[in-house]
C-alpha cells in the first residue's frame, strides 16, 4: 500500500460518502451540527483526505457524526471508541484517527478507556460532544450533568458533575482543550491544533442538547464561556491547573488549549499485513528455544 | 513401550511426579531440568497436568511427567512409578509436619515396587507401610547438602536431579547436565556451573550409599538415550499456538493477565516485535479485545487470548466482530469456572459461551485443538478462517493443553505448508474508483471484499448496528433480512468448504462410540485400547471443528453407533447437548469436573457402567464412577 499523501481537497469532498444532509438525525439546533461544521473546516484546512481518516464514533447522537461526513468510520460498543482507535492507530500510524463521542460514552461507560488512553498517548484526537445528558435515550443524566446548577444537596443517585479537563490532566493527557460548538470557527481552530498534536489530544466541546438539557443552553454557555487569555502558557502544567482553578473560582468555562506538552515517543510503522510482507516469516529461532 | 532388562529393570517407561511447596521447593525447576534433558536424550516426555495453585507461595504443587521411548498415547492414570518429594519441614520440632504434603497426597498412587525420593534434611520419615509394598525409599538430605556443604541453598534442586539421574542410571558422565548448566549459568561464571555439578555429584553419592546399605543392585528403572532424526522440542500448547499465530501473520496481539493465558501475552510481548508486530497488555479485558478489533479494522491479522472470566468480559465484542465483519481470533484457554472458579484447574466448560455467548445471532467459528501439534496447525487455520469469513474465530484450549508440555519433533513444524491468503482484502490497485465499492456487498457467498482504511480511492463505513451495503445504519426490513442472511450464508460456505469432519478411530457401525473434543482425544484413544483388551470394541469420533456444528459429517457416523457416549470435562456434557440438538440422536455422557484430568480408567469405568446398566450420564472423579439418574424413566 502506497503511503497516503495529503492532496489539496475542496471543502465539498467531505459531503461525499456521507448521509444526505436532509437525512441527518439530529434535532434542529443540536450542538453537534456545530461540531460537524468545525470538523469539516479543520480537516479542509489541514488538507487531509477522506481516505486517510478513520473516525471512531461512540454510541449516542454524537457518534452518528461519523456518517455525516466523508472518511472511513467505525462504530462498535458503548464506551469502546477510544480503545478501537488506540488499536487502529497502533496498527497503522499513517491513519488520521479521530474519536467522536459523547460525555456519557467517554466519562461513564468508557471512562476506563479515557483514563488509560491519556497515559498511552497514541496520536488520536478525541472530540467529546459534551451536553450533560444521554440524549438518544431521552435525557438521562451523564457525568457532566449539573454543570453550573445551584444545587444545595447532592445524593448518590444524582452526584455533582465532574471535570473532564481535570481528569485528563490527572491521567496524564498531553493535550487538553475545550471548545464550544456555538462558535464553530473557534472550535475548528482548536481541532486543527488537536489534529496536529503528536499524541492523544482531548477536546471537550460544549455541544448543547436542545431537547433534553434545558439548563446548559446556548445562551447559558455564551454567558459562561471565556477564551483563555493570550498570555497562558499551555506547556506549563502548573499554569494549566492554576487556569482551571481561576476559571472555577470565577464560575467561568475556559475555551482554548489549556495544556499541551508532547511526550518523547517511540516511532512505529504500519504493521505488516500483506502476503508479501508475511509469507516468508521464519519462526525457526522461536522453535529452537524449546530444544 | 518399555523394555524389560535382564534384571527386570524397566527401561524407558515410567511416570514420575515431582511435588513440593510452591515457589519454595523448586518443583518447576526440577521438572523443567528433567523434561529438557530427557527430551535431548531422545526420550518422549508428556507433562500435561500442571498441579499448581492460584497463590504465589506456600501451596502444594506437583508436576507429573510421563517418560517413554515412543510417544505415549496419553497421560495415563494417576499411578506413578517414582515420587519425588521436595518438601521439607521448616520447623522440625513442630508436632505436625505439614510439609509432607507430597508424600501424603501422592504416595497412595505409587505403584508397588516404585521409588520414593524425598528431602530428608529435617529428618527421616516413617515409611514402613510403603516399604511393605516393595517401594524403595531414598532419603536425600538435599537442602542440608546445599546449605551446609555447598553454601548455596538454591542448588538443592540439582542435588535431587543428580540423585534421580543415578537412580535411573542416566547421564552417568553428566554430559547432558553439564551442557544445560552451561547454557543457563556460564554467563554468571564457570564456578556456578561447577558448583551445580558438585551438587549433582553429591546427590549421586547419597543414592549410591543407600543402594549399598540396602544391597540393591539397581532401583528397578532405567532411562537410556535414544537416537532421534533431528532435534526434538519440549513445548506447551501456549508456546505452539503463539508461534503458529506469528507464522500465520498475526501482527497484533492484546491480552490481560489471566491464568492460563498470560504465557501467550508474555510470549507475544517478547517475540512479536521481532516480526514487526506489536503486543499490548490491555488495562482490562475489554480494552484488549477492542484494541485488537481496532487493529483488525486496518487489515492487520489480530488476536486476543484469555480464559473464562476474561472471555465473559469480552462477550460484547463477539457481536461487534460478527456484525461489523471484522476478523478476530479469540483464544480461550479454558479453566474451571464458573466465576473465578478454580483458576489453576483445567475444564471444558466454555463451549456454550463461545458458541452461543452474546445477544443476537452472528456467524462464528469454534475450533478446538487436541494436542500441542494441533495448537500449531489449527491456529494457522484459525487466522485463515477469520480472514476469509470476516468473523470471530474462537480457539478453545484448556489449562492442561495450554500449559502442559509435550515432545514434538522440530521437523514437524517445517512440514506445515503455510500460504497466507488475503484474497478477501481489496488492494488499492484493484479498487474501481467510481464510488461503486460497497463494504457489505450482498454476494452469493456472503463474503464481501474488504477495503481497509487508508486505501486511496475508497472509504468504508463500518458499524455494529444493522446497516446497508455501504455500511450506513438501517432498520429497513428488507435490508435487515438480506444482511442477516448474508452473514449466515458465510457459515454455509464454511461448512461446505472448510469445516473438517471429525476424526474417526475404529469403525462406528454397531459399536459404542466415544465422542470427544479438544484435549481429550489422547485419553479416548488410550481408553479405546484398554476397552479392546477387555473385549469391548469401540470407536472414537473426535471433533476439532465444533461450530457451526457439521451435522452432515457427524450424523451419518453417529447414527450407526450402538450408543453415542460423549466424554467431556464439564458438568453437563455441553457438546453432547449440541450433538443431540443437531443430530437428533440421544447422547450418553461421561463427565468429570473435579479439576483433575480425565484418566483413561475413568472412561473405561464409565463405558462399562453404561453398557452394564444403561446409565445416561456418568459422573466420574469420585472413588468409583457414580451413575446419575437424570429422569424417572432411566
Amino acid at each position: 500500500m502506497a503511503e497516503v499523501k495529503p492532496q489539496k481537497v475542496s471543502a465539498k469532498v467531505w459531503d461525499e460518502n456521507a448521509v444526505a444532509r436532509h437525512r441527518i438525525q439530529w434535532c434542529p439546533g443540536c450542538g453537534d451540527f456545530g461540531v460537524l461544521a468545525a470538523l469539516k473546516m479543520a480537516l479542509t484546512k489541514l488538507e487531509i483526505t477522506p481516505y486517510e481518516v478513520l473516525m471512531v464514533g461512540g454510541i449516542g447522537c454524537s457518534g452518528q457524526i461519523r456518517n455525516y461526513l466523508n472518511g472511513n468510520a467505525f462504530h462498535g460498543t458503548h464506551g469502546g471508541a477510544l480503545a478501537y482507535a488506540l488499536g487502529a492507530k497502533m496498527a497503522n500510524p499513517q491513519l488520521k484517527v479521530i474519536t467522536l463521542a459523547g460525555d456519557g460514552d467517554t466519562f461513564a461507560i468508557g471512562v476506563e478507556n479515557f483514563v488509560h488512553i491519556c497515559r498511552r498517548d497514541p496520536e488520536v484526537a478525541l472530540v467529546i460532544m459534551d451536553n450533560g445528558v444521554y440524549g438518544l435515550t431521552k435525557g438521562q443524566h451523564s457525568p457532566t450533568h449539573g454543570r453550573g446548577m445551584d444545587i444545595k444537596e447532592w445524593s448518590e443517585e444524582s452526584p455533582p458533575p465532574f471535570s473532564p479537563l481535570r481528569l485528563a490532566l490527572t491521567a496524564g493527557a498531553t493535550f487538553v482543550a475545550q471548545s464550544f460548538s456555538g462558535d464553530p470557527k473557534h472550535a475548528a481552530d482548536i481541532y486543527v491544533e488537536a489534529l496536529q498534536h503528536k499524541g492523544f489530544a482531548m477536546v471537550n466541546d460544549f455541544s448543547p442538547c436542545v431537547t433534553y438539557n434545558k439548563f446548559n443552553t446556548y445562551d447559558w454557555y455564551k454567558a459562561h464561556v471565556e477564551e483563555i487569555p493570550a498570555g497562558h502558557n499551555p506547556g506549563d502544567p502548573n499554569a494549566a491547573w492554576e487556569l482551571l482553578n481561576d476559571f472555577d473560582r470565577r464560575g467561568r468555562l475556559p475555551l482554548g488549549v489549556i495544556y499541551r506538552n508532547p511526550r518523547q515517543k517511540k516511532a512505529h510503522t504500519r504493521l505488516p499485513m500483506w502476503p508479501e510482507e508475511l509469507q516468508e516469516t521464519d519462526v525457526r529461532p522461536l522453535l529452537e528455544m524449546f530444544r | 513401550m518399555g523394555r524389560e532388562g535382564i534384571t527386570s529393570v524397566i527401561v524407558n517407561h515410567l511416570k514420575l511426579l515431582v511435588g513440593g511447596v510452591q515457589l519454595r521447593d523448586g518443583v518447576v525447576t526440577v521438572s523443567d531440568i528433567l523434561g529438557r534433558i530427557f527430551t535431548r536424550a531422545g526420550l518422549h516426555v508428556l507433562a500435561m497436568e500442571r498441579g499448581y495453585a492460584s497463590t504465589i507461595y506456600g501451596a502444594h504443587q506437583y508436576d507429573p511427567i510421563v517418560v517413554a521411548e515412543e510417544p505415549p498415547v496419553s497421560w495415563g492414570d494417576p499411578e506413578i512409578d517414582i515420587l519425588v518429594a521436595l518438601d521439607y519441614d521448616s520447623n522440625p520440632d513442630a508436632k505436625e509436619q505439614p510439609n509432607r504434603d507430597t508424600i501424603l497426597r501422592h504416595s497412595k498412587y505409587l505403584k508397588d515396587g516404585g521409588l520414593l525420593v524425598y528431602d530428608s534434611s529435617t529428618g527421616d520419615i516413617a515409611t514402613d507401610a510403603l516399604e511393605r509394598r516393595g517401594i524403595k525409599i531414598f532419603p536425600i538430605p538435599a537442602r542440608n547438602i546445599a546449605r551446609d556443604e555447598l553454601k548455596r541453598d538454591v542448588v538443592k534442586n540439582v542435588v535431587t536431579v543428580g540423585a534421580l539421574f543415578r537412580l535411573l542410571e542416566f547421564d552417568r558422565d553428566a554430559t547432558h547436565l553439564r551442557a544445560l548448566l552451561e547454557e543457563r549459568f556460564l554467563r554468571k561464571g564457570r564456578e556456578i556451573v561447577e558448583l551445580n555439578l558438585r551438587a549433582a555429584q553429591r546427590g549421586l553419592e547419597v543414592v549410591e550409599s543407600v543402594l549399598k546399605a540396602k544391597s540393591w543392585t539397581d532401583a528397578g528403572y532405567r532411562l537410556e538415550p535414544r537416537p532421534t532424526k533431528g532435534p526434538m522440542l519440549l513445548l506447551s500448547g501456549n508456546d505452539a499456538l503463539s508461534i503458529a499465530a506469528i507464522r500465520a501473520g498475526c501482527r497484533f496481539y492484546a491480552g490481560y493477565p489471566i491464568t492460563p493465558a498470560s504465557a501467550i501475552l508474555e510470549f507475544m510481548e517478547e517475540h512479536l516485535p521481532k516480526f514487526g508486530g506489536r503486543a499490548m497488555q490491555g488495562q482490562n479485558e475489554r480494552e484488549s479485545i477492542r484494541a485488537a478489533i481496532g487493529a483488525a479494522i486496518t487489515g492487520v491479522r489480530s488476536m486476543v487470548g484469555t480464559s473464562g472470566p476474561g472471555l465473559s468480559l469480552k462477550v460484547e465484542e463477539f457481536g461487534v466482530s460478527g456484525m461489523s465483519e471484522v476478523p478476530m481470533v479469540i483464544v480461550d484457554t479454558q479453566r474451571a469456572g464458573p466465576s473465578t472458579g478454580m483458576p489453576t484447574k483445567s475444564e471444558q466448560g466454555d463451549l456454550f459461551l463461545v458458541a452461543y455467548g452474546g445477544h443476537g445471532e452472528i456467524p462464528r467459528i469454534v475450533l478446538a485443538p487436541a494436542t500441542q501439534e494441533e495448537c500449531y496447525t489449527l491456529m494457522i487455520e484459525a487466522h485463515h478462517l477469520a480472514d476469509k469469513y470476516q468473523c470471530p474465530v474462537f480457539f478453545l484450549t484448556d489449562l492442561n493443553l495450554s500449559e502442559g508440555r509435550k515432545v514434538v519433533p522440530e521437523s514437524f513444524f517445517g512440514q506445515q505448508a503455510v500460504r497466507i491468503d488475503r484474497s478477501t482484502l481489496v488492494r488499492e490497485s484493484d479498487l474501481r474508483r467510481d464510488g461503486s465499492y460497497k463494504r457489505f456487498a450482498l454476494t452469493p457467498s456472503g463474503i464481501s471484499p474488504r477495503l481497509v482504511p487508508g486505501t486511496v480511492g475508497g472509504v468504508i463505513k463500518v458499524t455494529g448496528s444493522e446497516h446497508d451495503e455501504r455500511g450506513f445504519v438501517s432498520t429497513d426490513p428488507a435490508i435487515r433480512k438480506a444482511m442477516m442472511e448474508k452473514r449466515a450464508r458465510k457459515m454455509e460456505v464454511y461448512l461446505n468448504e472448510d469445516a473438517k469432519p471429525p476424526q474417526v478411530f475404529g469403525k462406528p457401525e454397531g459399536k459404542p462410540v466415544l465422542v470427544g473434543w479438544g484435549s481429550t482425544r489422547p485419553l479416548l484413544q488410550e481408553a479405546q485400547q484398554r476397552l479392546r483388551a477387555r473385549g469391548v470394541e469401540t470407536a472414537v469420533v473426535h471433533f476439532t471443528h465444533l461450530w457451526p456444528f457439521h451435522t452432515a459429517a457427524a450424523k451419518p457416523l453417529l447414527e450407526k453407533a450402538s450408543a453415542v457416549i460423549a466424554v467431556e470435562q464439564n458438568f453437563s456434557g455441553q457438546f453432547a447437548d449440541v450433538i443431540q440438538t443437531y443430530c437428533l440422536i440421544p447422547v450418553r455422557r461421561i463427565v468429570k469436573y473435579n479439576g483433575l484430568p480425565i484418566y483413561p480408567s475413568d472412561v473405561v469405568g464409565g463405558v462399562e457402567q453404561i453398557l452394564r446398566s444403561g446409565a445416561q450420564h456418568v459422573r466420574v472423579g469420585v472413588e468409583a464412577p457414580a451413575p446419575v439418574k437424570v429422569s424417572e424413566g432411566d
